[in-house]
């Protein structure tokens, strides 16, 4: 990453990935908005795991594109998709991460629930809604991580402009859909 | 300042477990905003469909800064404290105007969705100026914690990839949806 302070190259380089982001998240938000009478009638609670779910996604796929990265940059993996152990390791530990986070932010999200005093939530159905959705995507998007994070390495792309806000819209994108398509099977 | 140590699945879930627990609890306080004010989202549903942007280009927006932060830090071309530093200053300036041009486009994309989904005009473009605003009282909020953040985890040695962006974009969550809703009950829709 070079380290000269250009204002003008970071905005031209940010703003084109930014405005795919945008565009992206704004479908993401169509998708949350036809949720929209799960959200306020048929489902209270479900609103409560949407954000940390969503934030979640990024920071396990985020540090498993920044390990990835590095590991690509000092050699200790290559660039083709061979099952090293280096890649072995990461995927499990981004998976197992994904599973536990998910069922503790469930649970958490009942705790809150049931302390604040937010009526009718249904505990096993959201813990079920947090914990598939997360698993879902976890899984769509570790692999999805893996593929961006080689080919951004090939393509020589910077790591924290281009592919860090990437994986992140990526995942909101996946996890929403995962949401989506869970809460209309319960 | 990336460790270069093998990696292994117990050290790996040791080290980011906590912070995503910390994350997760903050994440869901954002959540516990939108569920107080389920009556705005109920007479405005396009609240719901904010939402998602607002986070996500915030986040974005603050991870792209609080990464450059951390580099500059750790190679020394930022001090950390607050005050008259032209990296700092360029860099900063530069998270402005991605935001400015980002959220241009989505409030005028917010423009047409309003209109399309049936509501008049004038309230169309309250509701435009609404998300803008919301935007960037957000990003500027955000972008003083993430300064902030850096400054710490520098001065106390910890790993930023592994608490800064994390903690940037679950408090950048409460951020967005906080100021989202209170400029839309402002301006009234």
């Amino acid at each position: 990453m070079s380290q000269s302070v250009n204002v003008r190259t970071i905005v031209i380089q940010g703003l084109a990935v930014l405005m795919v982001c945008a565009a992206i998240e704004i479908f993401v938000g169509n998708v949350m908005g036809a949720m929209e009478e799960h959200l306020v009638a048929t489902l209270p609670g479900l609103i409560l795991v949407i954000p940390p779910l969503l934030s979640l996604r990024g920071n396990v796929n985020g540090a498993l594109a920044s390990r990835l990265g590095t590991a690509l940059n000092t050699g200790s993996m290559e660039s083709k998709f061979s099952m090293s152990k280096e890649l072995k390791v990461n995927l499990i530990s981004s998976l197992i991460l994904s599973f536990m986070a998910s069922a503790t932010i469930g649970i958490l999200s009942c705790l809150i629930g049931a302390l604040l005093g937010i009526e009718a939530i249904n505990f096993m159905v959201l813990i079920t809604i947090a914990i598939t959705a997360g698993v879902l995507s976890g899984v769509i998007l570790a692999i999805l991580t893996v593929v961006v994070a080689i080919f951004s390495y090939i393509k020589r792309w910077d790591p924290d402009n281009v592919t860090a806000p990437l994986m992140a819209t990526i995942g909101d994108l996946v996890t929403m859909v995962s949401i989506f398509i869970i809460v209309f099977l319960v | 300042m990336r460790k270069m140590t093998a990696y292994s699945i117990k050290r790996i879930l040791w080290e980011s477990y906590p912070i995503l627990v910390l994350c997760a609890v903050i994440s869901l306080a954002a959540g516990f905003v939108l569920n107080l004010q389920i009556e705005s989202i109920k007479a405005l549903p396009l609240i719901l469909v904010m939402v998602p942007p607002i986070n996500g280009i915030n986040n974005n927006v603050c991870s792209i800064l609080g990464a450059r932060l951390t580099s500059a830090l750790a190679i020394g071309t930022i001090k950390p404290k607050f005050g008259k530093q032209s990296a700092l200053r360029k860099n900063t300036q530069a998270s402005w105007l991605m935001s400015l041009g980002v959220f241009s486009f989505s409030s005028a994309v917010f423009f047409l969705l309003a209109l399309i989904s049936g509501i008049e005009f004038l309230k169309s473009i309250m509701i435009m100026f609404g998300f803008f605003a919301a935007s960037v009282a957000a990003i500027g909020v955000t972008m003083l914690c993430t300064i902030w953040l850096a400054f710490v985890s520098f001065s106390k040695g910890l790993d930023p990839d592994n608490v800064v962006i994390p903690l940037v974009t679950s408090i950048g969550d409460i951020i967005g949806v906080t100021c989202l809703i209170i400029v839309m009950k402002i301006v009234g829709v």
